[in-house]
């Protein structure tokens, strides 16, 4: 054999259901039925037996109807494929550490750019939050964290880049500090902009459950919460359009300063 | 001969006369002893090491060349480049190793490298693959006893290809392979479904043969 190290792999020394040896960044899932996988995620397969693994997007799978039932996300469908056959699976996200999680008649909640791929076991959501998907149901998940995942338990302020997920508690309200509300009860709107610390907006969890975190990272800008936000511009009238627009208007200004 | 891990992002190349040291500009990180450096003249294999003007020639042309530096004299050198993972494979002069220049960190002087236009690996199916997959139409092919170190995203695994067992590989995920092998485009949905998301599973590259190919556990490209 001519390289010497590392060790190569093949489907007898991979792992079924676990990280690649000495790599946090890669995982091996052994496929046996349905999964349902970002796009992009997977990064290598062996398939069994001389047989093939098939990726269908969801808006053309041959699994319509659980695809239905299963996936509860309009937003999210064209990011989504099922792979579907008998084999390894590999799966690797911008070099992110990943995590599988169990899920026994749960509910979890996860940054939707963090989740790779989850069992048909599980159902599908959109959570209340944008930017963030629910699972629900029995069955294993896969998600990717930007450094080892900080499981914290509330009650607990987090800063929103920080957050990966939670589970069993519900679901976070804003928090916004002193001074970012000192300027809105002041009325001091002039004195507003160019105010932002970066920490002026915190997600604050109550109640009996669990945080996820991850070391804190550059959210990557989402393009889905942009086409909820325009699903509802649609609920408003034209004053306020126009209100928005300023608004829109003056933020564009900032930006190009 | 041979590079020693530091940590995972960066190895430790010990120079000596007669065992200098290529590596990619701007990849030295800190060194000890009594080491120059001079840059090399048209990428892997140019100048004075190996290679020829032709070669060169082609590699500038598309894109494949890297500029590379020497480091000659007596001590050791610490090599990393932009925080990627770095992977250090030894090899015994059996096979040689394609890899893509740009994923090449160093490797001993010694070993002399060549680049390969894809249509030489498997004809007019190897051009069609560099195009499609973006890694363009040549290659760089590293031969001789050394040590390689290579960079990726994510740190790289390898998996072992052989008998009847073929495997799939992300286009954007290869590294570099070692062996006689096969690497043959497939597109396993529509030509549009590839089209319009780039690094999705839309095209990938089915590995044959006997060898073993390096994969990297990110879909992003250095």
């Amino acid at each position: 054999m001519a390289p010497t190290s590392p060790q190569p792999l093949d489907p007898q020394s991979l792992p079924d259901h676990d990280n690649l040896p000495d790599n946090p960044h890669a995982y091996c899932v052994r496929l046996t039925g349905p999964l349902f996988v970002q796009t992009g995620r997977m990064i290598a397969y062996y398939p069994a037996g001389g047989g093939t693994i098939r990726f269908e997007p969801l808006t053309a799978t041959s699994m319509t109807a659980m695809v239905a039932a299963r996936f509860s996300s309009p937003l999210y469908s064209r990011d989504w494929v099922v792979a579907d056959g008998q084999g390894h699976v590999l799966l690797g996200d911008r070099g992110y550490d990943i995590n599988s999680y169990d899920l026994d008649d749960g509910n979890l909640t996860v940054r939707a750019a963090n989740l790779l791929a989850f069992d048909a076991g599980l159902e599908l959501k959109e959570s209340i939050i944008p930017g963030f998907l629910t699972l629900l149901g029995t069955g294993k998940f896969l998600a990717s964290s930007s450094g080892p995942v900080v499981f914290v338990e509330p009650p607990v302020r987090v800063d929103p880049e920080a957050l990966v997920g939670w589970a069993d508690c519900p679901a976070p309200s804003q928090h916004f500090d002193a001074g970012w509300m000192g300027h809105f009860l002041g009325a001091a709107r002039g004195a507003l902009f160019g105010t932002r610390s970066g920490e002026e907006r915190q997600y604050d969890f109550t109640g009996a459950g669990t945080v996820l975190l991850q070391s804190s990272e550059r959210v990557l800008e989402d393009p889905h919460v942009v086409r909820r936000l325009e699903a509802e511009v649609q609920q408003l009238g034209p004053n306020q359009l126009r209100h928005l627009a300023g608004v829109i208007q003056s933020e564009l200004q900032q930006h190009q300063q | 001969m041979g590079f020693t891990k530091v940590t995972s992002k960066v190895v430790l190349a010990d120079v000596r006369p007669g065992a200098e040291v290529l590596a990619r500009r701007g990849a030295m990180l800190a060194t000890t002893g009594r080491i120059t450096f001079s840059p090399v003249v048209g990428g892997p294999g140019g100048g004075t090491y190996g290679g020829g003007i032709a070669s060169a020639l082609a590699r500038g042309m598309q894109g494949e060349a890297v500029p590379l530096m020497v480091a000659e004299g007596t001590g050791t050198v610490h090599y990393g480049f932009r925080g990627h993972h770095v992977t250090i494979v030894d090899l015994d002069g059996s096979q040689p190793m394609s890899v893509e220049a740009d994923r090449l960190l160093a490797h001993d002087a010694s070993m002399s490298s060549s680049v390969v236009f894809l249509g030489q690996q498997g004809g007019l199916r190897g051009a069609v693959r560099g195009a499609v997959t973006g890694q363009g139409l040549f290659t760089t092919q590293l031969s001789g006893r050394g040590s390689v170190a290579l960079l990726s995203h994510g740190g790289t695994f390898t998996l072992r290809v052989g008998g009847s067992r073929q495997v799939v590989v992300d286009p954007q995920a290869y590294v570099a392979h070692v062996g006689d092998l096969r690497l043959d485009v497939a597109t396993a949905l529509s030509w549009r479904d590839a089209v319009g998301r780039g690094s999705g599973e839309g095209v990938q590259l089915k590995v044959s043969g006997e060898g073993t190919v390096y994969v990297q556990a990110s879909e992003e490209k250095l």
